[in-house]
């Protein structure tokens, strides 16, 4: 079993993350926050800041030369304030509570924040749309260079089959209406950068970040700067679950190292967030709405799905429409469905924006998807699973998009590993109670649910999706040793051992005779993002690309040997505007989960005894990661399902602190979690891998609202499940 | 202020403000940067470290409070080269990813193997129930504990479970 190649730097706290990084010559920024959810900017005086000692430097809009960033499209200001007027969007109104205004760069951190205090800012308040239903009936655009009458600026449709005659085919018809929350990634690093001009004269910026190449191109987007002008470095990455996609701190502190520059001066500059800041200043998995109803004929086979489907964008895209595009696949389930109607919807409001988080929609989707085929098993009596295997897509079905699901549709294995696993290997035998609470026993319910998934595999709708690696060989008549050039970030998830381990299998080497250069736009190409569960799947397609180039210049003679490939995937499309019609992936996870659970009726405390994932990774590469990954995906959905409840009011997050927003500890996690891992091929994966990472996030809460209606035959459709909500639910519906 | 305390076996001390934090001093002023802020509210576990035999939150102690104490960070754990066991038991166990909480962790795990030195599976949650992790869902974390435990106490550690199935 290869170990990871970070873990002795990892456990002896050698491991350097950004905030690590200690130089002495060092400058302090503090990042200012507009703190205005919605205003106009009246007047920005950052004089008196100036004259705090210590103060070196203010940056502010107008040192931005193209003030405007965003990963999917360019509809936010890097800094509030008068600008150089070269953006759409404009530069002088606050969307978001954190929206940034101004940097303030000083000798050390106290005079940084004094600094920060003494500017003298005038606002304009301007009404709050504070979340979607107000957002929908407001005549206030938040984006009117959009040319939008509506802040429901993205609009995606299916059109299916005809919807008219699934309904009249229908015997059973199911209804349900569907909050689902925030999520916070609360990694256990908060953002933290450092920033300088290197020997080269290329301004650069270590951060933990997801795609190197990308926080690159939208620093020389704003700065004006041609991308080789600019360097992106990751250190150590202190987790990351798509809260990193998007730019936190980048685009600033390279502009202030630029300043800094251009008066002569050449030091470094840091930048840490306090975990407030962080909570308050990055994006968060979407909350939204979703009205959902589900047709079937009296055997079970699906007729009917229609769905509206709402996101709360917050005040900028991020990645939403590309977020609302996976929840608008994944909210009619994994199955083969003959007649649809679909409507999703983005909606710009002035709360946090929604944006990336491991799952991209997909989890939304299958607790409408799965919460609905498990009232559907209920009112037709029939088995949960056999309603599924029924149902299920498999190779040759048509997808909800009218195009043909890409090769390897596994879901019936999934369901088939998962199911027998529960009933073969734990019949329900003693549980323990809720261990934390005294009650009486008699108070205790147990109940097991059942849901499925599955989501894609690298990026959708027509998103350019490539992945590039560099191999050099070494040696005289037999290869020796080899270098392997990557982009991948290590966000945690093993990355940079999973590619060593597959760069020596490529090329029929001991892992030992491999090094690797990692993460720096200096020396490695362009990755993609480590999301969407694509890394080890694209990362091999490119590695094994490069060494066989690599291997006919060996073959030619040439030593070293070094090979350089680009992998590019089938294309993807993006959907018809009307009929929602095309072929959005080209590959795709599958995951089906039964958890058993017990609740406490009197407090409304959940317990979840066990766990059974069943996750087709396609080929295993390294068990013990792909189990971490299980374990700690798992571990993330029973926080989304039941403990981490972020408080919005009025557009503003209330409680930024891990005091308040509860991620799992350890005496709150599920006491078992059984992984089983099936190894059916990808067609199109690197010696048949299958992403993986997200899956398992994917179906949990599902299956734990599932085995709550089990336990007390109440549904609940709104998440997370905390022992309040769960004790109304059971009070208005009494046992 | 003026204090003198001992580091990872070093004598160390000097001039501070009275406000500062162990955590910052620890860091900032003596480059230790293993240990880790998650937090800064006590919550985390991230910045825990020994301190007179027992793990403690450095984020909610006085780096004045410390005057006299011996402390150990996560940088005084290995000897000569060699990992202490508990770092042995996260990295042959698996009991990490993105590592931020790895030496919080670790150290919550010395204090309370010092305390123990043969926990149960509950004594051992109960041991780091003040620390978070957001990465491996802890089940790892835990047998990268009972790996130690037993590697303290002389004995063989249990095989992992790929070792049985292999």
């Amino acid at each position: 079993m290869t170990t990871r190649l970070d873990g002795p730097e990892k456990v002896t706290g050698a491991a350097l993350f950004p905030a690590d990084v200690v130089r002495p010559d060092f400058l302090h920024a503090q990042i200012v926050f507009t703190d205005q959810p919605h205003a106009r900017l009246v007047d920005l005086d950052v004089e008196p800041a100036r004259a705090v000692p210590g103060v070196v430097e203010i940056l502010t809009a107008a040192d931005i030369p193209v003030n405007e960033y965003g990963l999917v499209f360019r509809d936010q200001p890097v800094l509030i304030g008068p600008g150089n007027e070269l953006t759409a969007v404009a530069e002088n109104i606050s969307r978001w509570e954190a929206d940034q205004l101004c940097v303030v760069i000083a000798e050390n951190i106290e005079a940084a924040r004094a600094g920060a205090a003494a500017i003298k800012v005038e606002w304009e308040e301007l009404p709050i749309l504070g979340d979607i239903d107000t957002s929908l009936q407001s005549t206030v655009m938040l984006h009117p260079e959009n040319g939008l009458d509506t802040n429901a600026y993205h609009h995606l449709r299916i059109r299916k089959g005809d919807i008219d005659a699934g309904w009249s085919e229908a015997d059973v018809v199911i209804e349900g209406t569907y909050e689902v929350p925030y999520q916070e990634h609360a990694f256990l690093q908060p953002e933290a950068a450092i920033s300088y001009i290197d020997e080269e004269g290329r301004v650069t910026v270590e951060i933990a970040g997801q795609w190197t190449v990308e926080d690159q191109e939208q620093i020389a987007h704003a700065l004006d700067l041609p991308t080789e002008a600019v360097r992106v470095k990751y250190p150590a990455i202190g987790g990351a679950f798509g809260g990193r996609e998007d730019m936190s701190m980048q685009i600033v502190l390279a502009a202030a190292a630029r300043k800094l520059a251009a008066r002569g001066i050449r030091r470094p500059i840091r930048c840490q967030w306090s975990r407030e800041e962080s909570i308050v200043g990055h994006h968060k998995r979407h909350r939204g709405r979703i009205k959902a109803r589900l047709g079937a004929r009296r055997d079970g086979k699906i007729v009917a799905v229609e769905a509206d489907c709402y996101l709360d964008a917050g005040g900028y895209n991020y990645t939403s429409n590309k977020v609302l595009g996976n929840l608008h696949l994944c909210v009619g389930g994994p199955y083969e469905i003959p007649n649809a109607r679909i409507d999703s919807y983005a909606v710009y409001t002035n709360a946090v924006p929604g944006g990336a988080f491991r799952g991209f929609g997909a989890p939304q989707g299958a607790m409408v998807a799965e919460t609905q085929m498990n009232k559907l098993a209920l009112a037709l009596d029939m088995d949960p699973i056999e309603l599924r295997l029924l149902n299920s897509l498999r190779d040759g079905s048509m997808g909800i998009t009218q195009a043909e699901m890409p090769l390897g549709v596994s879901l019936p294995f999934v369901i088939d590993a998962a199911a027998n696993a529960a009933s073969e290997e734990f019949q329900v035998g003693e549980l323990r109670p809720v261990a934390t609470l005294p009650s009486e026993e008699s108070a205790i319910r147990r109940g097991r649910g059942f849901a499925c998934g599955y989501k894609n595999v690298g990026f959708s709708f027509g998103f350019p999706e490539r992945c590039e690696a560099a191999v050099e060989l070494f040696g005289d008549d037999e290869v020796e040793r080899a270098i392997l050039y990557h982009g991948a970030a290590e966000v945690g998830q093993g990355s940079h051992t999973a590619l060593r381990q597959m760069a020596a299998m490529a090329i029929g080497i001991d892992y030992e005779r491999v090094e690797t250069v990692y993460s720096d736009t200096a020396t490695s190409g362009d990755s993609g993002s480590a999301s969407a569960s694509r890394l080890t799947w694209m990362s091999g397609n490119s590695i094994l690309g490069a060494v066989e180039e690599a291997t006919k210049k060996w073959n030619d003679g040439e030593r070293p040997a070094r090979g350089e490939f680009r992998f590019v995937p089938p294309p993807t499309q993006t959907l018809d505007p009307v009929t929602g019609a095309g072929q959005p992936n080209f590959a795709y996870g599958y995951v089906a989960e039964v958890v058993d659970l017990s609740v406490d009726i009197e407090t409304g405390h959940i317990r979840v005894d066990r766990v059974i994932c069943a996750n087709d990774v396609g080929r295993v590469i390294n068990r013990t990661l792909v189990e971490g990954q299980v374990e700690g995906a798992i571990v993330q959905a029973h926080g989304y399902a039941i403990t981490e409840d972020l408080q919005v009011k009025d557009a503003r997050i209330t409680n930024p602190r891990l005091s308040a927003y509860l991620i799992p500890g350890i005496d709150d996690i599920p006491a078992e979690i059984r992984t089983i891992l099936l190894e059916h091929p990808d067609p199109r994966g690197p010696w048949g891998v299958r992403g993986m990472a997200e899956m398992p996030l994917v179906p949990y809460a599902a299956a734990v609202v599932a085995a709550l209606h089990d336990a007390t035959g109440v549904w609940f459709h709104q998440l997370p499940l905390t022992p309040s909500r769960v004790l109304a639910g059971l009070t208005a519906n009494p046992l | 202020m003026k204090i003198a305390l001992t580091v990872n076996g070093r004598k160390v001390g000097g001039e501070l403000e009275p406000r500062t934090l162990l955590v910052h001093y620890i860091r900032e002023n003596l480059n230790l940067t293993g240990t880790h802020i998650g937090c800064e509210t006590s919550y985390c576990g991230a910045c825990t470290v020994i301190m007179d035999g027992r793990p403690v939150k450095s984020c909610t102690v006085l780096a004045v409070g410390a005057d006299g104490a011996d402390i150990m960070t996560i940088e005084g754990l290995a000897r000569d080269g060699q990992l202490h066991p508990v770092q042995e038991g996260f990295w042959e166990r698996h009991g990490l990813q993105c590592g931020y909480c790895t030496p919080g962790m670790i150290m919550a795990a010395v204090g309370l193997l010092e305390q123990n030195n043969n926990p149960s599976e509950d004594e051992i949650r109960h041991g780091i129930e003040g620390n978070l992790c957001r990465c491996t869902g802890y089940h790892n974390i835990v047998k990268a504990i009972e790996y130690a435990s037993a590697k303290m106490r002389g004995e063989q550690p249990a095989p992992a479970e790929w070792e049985v199935t292999a």
